[in-house]
């Protein structure tokens, strides 16, 4: 009898705390009268995984707000495509107007983005870019031309090289890439080894940094064991560089761009860890590529102009810069198009 | 007359920790689904939400399946998410990068399986080592191998016949909704729910009404007792091991049907949601009780506080992991109430 | 003479640990000679510092080691290990940040002393380790179950503590405690670890503690009626791997002067309880030595290191210690034990035999 009095008793506390929630949630989603009247957006973001996707979110959660007239749904993927999967599947059950989708690979999208089109809501892509038979799967996307960055980035070393004078053969790189098969590890990677064929630069190795530090300082620390003569570490993002640096110095060596001289010149992609910025301030981090993560005032007017009738372009790059605090280049050339360097300091 | 009643009596109390359990958890489920019904609305309302949570949800349950046999029989298994990854990268390599054929990699899938069960079912119930230090070499040796086997997460792409049967949907008639545009969708769930559905079945009645499944009850129940009742403990325990691995292989496979890929990241953590669903559905640690029905639930429950948390707009993933610990706080500690008051019972 | 002598070393409880560091000494010895060699260099800073693969093990093995201080009275008094070790890490070193940044993640300076921070990990992970120990002792939940909760959950709490947010400590000296000390060129965690163990040293040598432990292990019931109090017992021993927790959260943050709430001493719960085994402890209970736990996390870091040198990636290198665990355990389990013992000395009455059949 006694158990059953105490189990009842928890029950009622079970029952109550849910519907404690439930009214909770109720009050958050109904709490604006005008609710016809916004749009609700379900917003698949893939992961937490870096400096640059916090930014992202940050960007899309303050242009898609309550006030501009946004209901927006944010679902976190935690890197995982099935998850992803899960929540567009729960986007389409509870019929949002738009779906946001950063994808956390570039395959396997055919069947979910199908049925959206089948309930009539159109996706826009973000950041990376997925690979479907059928173009029409998706009506836009907006991101970054993650193999200009790299071809950018290429040049600038080419160019600083050349301006201290070394051979081509004396530039000994070690890239650490980012999550492999992502769109960004992708574009940078290939911009580094297109270089690599046309100037003739010696590319040691590539190591996976999963875009994180932690894999960054492992993976630097094993180069740094293998090979003595690196001197241009190439960073598929900014934590890598955080992390390949600490290896560096923990390992005795300096980093700088004085590499003639012995120092160990990093580079990086991104622009957005405030730590890498301050690294560059100071010359740890000679050079880094932008990488534009403000997409949501973008993905806005996107929305904006599809509610207008629009057909918005397929595909909308965002501009991007390099940072530097290095002396000497201004600007650089991809192309046949010029990009001028902003100075850090 | 009054013997009857006593003996009906006892019979009850005895009963009732399994039932008890069994009882307040579905209750729970659909108590739940229910608030979800009316304060969340929306996709709820929808059977097809529920279907989803099946569909995600498919592997879990027969993973969770296993599990419980294994806590019924007093035992513990932590390397299933392991499995379920080694199985998911195996068969994935196996289509995408050797051609390989369904049946081939379906046969994969069991044998890794089984050769966890035999090898794991050995060295816990012929060499009486700790079965949690046993599984969690499993667990580590699973995601080694992962990694070893391929490095890269990767999408199956070049296997038609593995993408048509990932594809298959079986519908269910009379769920459907009609979507904003006035088109009817057809409810349907994948050939995973199918699986688990009958395997729940299948176990349910196997540990009901075959001597084997009673001897799991006695063994995690009692040891010396059921040694006393002529049964064979060590080759209980190797059997509810071998079930349990080969269960995680089928639920790897199932698992590896509806994501489709490879990675050494797959079912991370799938060995607590699986124990903390046992545990959920009434599967006491200490052995002895359990029902699968009751497991079935405990998943459903599971997902569906998920589902619930992150449609209400608390997606900061922390929210997930703490309503998970809440619940499972609060279910440890009705077990331990009721294990007090069961034995305050047997004393007077 | 000669047999009893090699029983009394083989039987010992040290045996196993020292045994697998010479054999890994002697493998390290035959690739790589260079593997022991310890240099002295200096740091970016222009401090003094020793390097080299030793320094290295005797460096990151620290955590462990205090770490299995704790797991080893856990594992004898209540027969179970405790999962959550990993997370509570997480969980005290993020309350550490909180303290240290304020709501501020990238402040000019450190908000409150280090001492201060520190001391609030230390209520923090103490508190934790009262909740398992709760769980534990008062609710009668199996230690392993009782801490899948915070092992579920810790991370999450961790996260949420500092809004999510990756706060990074300003003041170099906070650096010291991961690193070295401007001037002294022994890692500051080999410190560290020496107080943990002179302090356990004192305790178990001043105070009951050790033998209740084990009473409590052997026979609660019994230890019961010998006036020995096993609920309190047992949750202090989880108390005290909370303070072992928090000591270890802050080499770790220590390290980086930042957190990652998902991958902080990930898996570091199943190292901690691969020490204890490592050290000869029956892990359902009971007798335990202090020393051959320490000793075991060393091993342990000796092989995590040796396993890089052979070039192993760090995500395969799980699959490796699954399988010393797993030979491990099998030479250790009581079965295969009698079946041996019993194969020898039927070797040496048949050898004896024969040698009488000679005669």
């Amino acid at each position: 009898m006694k158990t059953r009095a105490v189990v009842a008793a928890v029950l009622l506390l079970l029952v109550t705390l849910v519907s404690c929630r439930s009214s909770v949630v109720e009050e958050s989603t109904t709490v604006n009268p005008s609710e016809e009247e916004l749009i609700t957006v379900g917003f698949s973001q893939l992961g937490a995984e870096s400096d640059w996707r916090s930014t992202n979110t940050e960007s899309m959660l303050t242009a898609l707000s309550a006030e501009n007239g946004y209901n927006l749904i944010y679902k976190n993927g935690q890197q995982k495509q099935s998850n992803q999967i899960t929540a567009i599947r729960m986007f389409i059950q509870q019929e949002v107007d738009y779906i946001v989708l950063a994808p956390a690979t570039e395959t396997g999208w055919d069947t979910v983005l199908e049925e959206a089109k089948e309930a009539g809501i159109p996706v826009i892509l973000v950041d990376r870019r997925v690979d479907v038979e059928n173009d029409n799967l998706y009506t836009c996307w907006v991101g970054s031309d993650f193999e200009l960055e790299g071809q950018k980035m290429a040049t600038w070393i080419y160019d600083y090289t050349c301006m201290i004078g070394m051979a081509p053969e004396d530039v000994h790189i070690v890239n650490i890439q980012g999550s492999l098969g992502s769109t960004a590890q992708i574009g940078r990677s290939k911009g580094l080894s297109d270089a690599v064929r046309i100037y003739g630069w010696d590319l040691l190795d590539e190591v996976c940094g999963d875009f994180t530090e932690t894999k960054g300082r492992e993976g630097m620390a094993q180069l740094l064991q293998e090979y003595d003569h690196i001197n241009v570490v190439y960073c598929e993002n900014d934590n890598e560089a955080i992390g390949a640096i600490d290896a560096i110095e923990a390992a005795g060596k300096t980093v700088g761009s004085d590499i003639k001289n012995g120092e160990i010149m990093v580079v990086s992609f991104d622009g957005i860890n405030i730590k890498a910025l301050e690294y560059a301030k100071i010359g740890k981090i000679s050079c880094i590529a932008e990488c534009n993560p403000l997409h949501g005032p973008r993905v806005q007017a996107l929305i904006e102009a599809i509610e207008a009738g629009e057909t918005p372009d397929k595909f909308n790059y965002v501009s991007e810069t390099l940072f530097s605090s290095v002396s000497g280049i201004t600007s650089i050339e991809v192309e046949g198009k010029s990009y001028s360097i902003t100075p850090v300091t | 007359m009054s013997k009857k009643k006593l003996l009906k009596g006892n019979l009850f109390s005895r009963m009732s920790d399994t039932n008890l359990l069994l009882i307040i958890t579905v209750a729970i489920f659909f108590l739940m689904y229910i608030g979800a019904i009316i304060f969340q609305g929306g996709g709820f309302t929808k059977p097809q939400m529920l279907f989803n949570i099946l569909n995600s949800n498919a592997a879990l349950i027969i993973t969770a399946c296993g599990m419980s046999i294994v806590m019924i029989s007093g035992g513990i298994d932590i390397s299933v998410g392991g499995v379920v990854a080694l199985v998911s990268m195996s068969c994935a390599v196996y289509l995408d990068f050797h051609n390989g054929s369904i049946i081939g990699s379906l046969l994969i899938a069991i044998a890794i399986g089984l050769a966890y069960g035999i090898v794991q079912g050995v060295l816990v119930a012929y060499l009486d080592i700790q079965p949690f230090i046993v599984s969690l070499a499993g667990m580590f040796f699973a995601r080694g191998m992962t990694t070893i086997i391929n490095t890269k997460p990767f999408n199956v792409e070049n296997n038609q016949a593995f993408l048509d049967l990932k594809g298959t949907r079986i519908t269910v008639p009379g769920m459907g909704s009609y979507n904003r545009k006035g088109i009817y969708v057809p409810a349907y769930i994948e050939i995973g729910v199918v699986v688990a559905l009958v395997l729940v079945i299948i176990l349910f009645l196997v540990l009901r009404y075959t001597k084997l499944g009673r001897s799991f009850y006695a063994v995690g129940g009692n040891k010396q007792s059921a040694l006393m009742l002529g049964i064979n403990v060590k080759r209980t325990k190797f059997f509810s091991h071998l079930i349990c691995s080969t269960l995680a292989g089928i639920g790897g496979y199932v698992y590896f049907l509806h994501v489709g890929s490879g990675s050494a990241s797959h079912a991370m953590g799938m060995e607590m949601n699986a124990i903390a669903s046992s545990i959920i559905g009434g599967t006491m640690l200490s052995g002895g009780v359990g029902n699968i029905i009751g497991t079935l639930f405990g998943v459903l429950s599971l997902s569906t506080i998920q589902n619930i948390v992150s449609s209400a707009g608390l997606d900061q993933a922390w929210w997930t992991g703490i309503t998970i610990a809440a619940m499972l706080c609060i279910f440890l500690l009705i077990q331990s109430v009721v294990m007090k008051q069961r034995k305050r019972a047997l004393k007077s | 003479m000669g047999k009893s002598m090699i029983k009394k070393i083989t039987g010992h409880q040290m045996f196993i640990p020292i045994m697998a560091l010479l054999l890994l000494a002697v493998v390290n010895l035959i690739v790589d000679p260079g593997f022991f060699k310890v240099t002295l260099g200096t740091n970016n800073s222009g401090d003094p510092v020793l390097s080299g693969s030793l320094i290295t093990i005797l460096d990151y093995g620290s955590e462990l080691a205090i770490l299995a201080i704790g797991m080893t009275l856990v594992t004898a008094a209540s027969g179970g290990q405790d999962i959550s070790v990993g997370a509570t890490i997480a969980i005290a070193g993020s309350a550490m940040l909180r303290v240290l940044c304020g709501t501020n993640t990238r402040p000019e300076t450190i908000q409150a002393p280090i001492i201060v921070a520190f001391l609030v990990a230390c209520v923090v992970g103490m508190l934790c380790g009262a909740f398992n120990g709760a769980l534990v002792s008062i609710f009668k939940i199996q230690p392993m179950i009782a801490t899948l909760i915070l092992f579920t959950a810790g991370r999450s709490i961790a996260a949420w503590i500092n809004n999510n947010e990756l706060p990074i400590v300003p003041d170099p000296k906070f650096k010291y405690f991961g690193g070295f000390i401007p001037g002294i060129p022994i890692p500051t965690t080999v410190f560290i670890v020496l107080a943990c163990i002179i302090v356990i040293v004192l305790v178990l040598k001043f105070t009951n503690l050790g033998l209740y432990t084990q009473a409590v292990g052997i026979n609660e019931s019994s230890s019961k009626l010998n006036g020995i109090n096993p609920t309190f017992i047992k949750f202090l021993t989880f108390v005290i791997l909370g303070l072992c927790v928090a000591v270890a959260a802050l080499i770790k943050v220590s390290r980086i002067s930042t957190i990652n709430y998902s991958v902080i001493a990930k898996d570091i719960e199943m190292d901690a309880i691969l020490a204890v085994a490592l050290g000869g402890n029956a892990l359902s209970g009971g007798k335990f030595n202090m020393w051959s736990s320490i000793l075991g996390a060393y091993v342990i870091q000796f092989l995590t290191t040796t396993l890089y040198k052979f070039n192993v990636q760090s995500d395969a290198l799980s699959a490796y210690k699954a399988v010393v665990v797993i030979l491990l355990v099998i030479f250790s389990a009581p079965a295969v034990r009698t079946y041996f013992s019993n194969l020898f000395a039927k070797i040496s009455t048949s050898r004896k035999s024969g040698k009488e059949a000679a005669k």
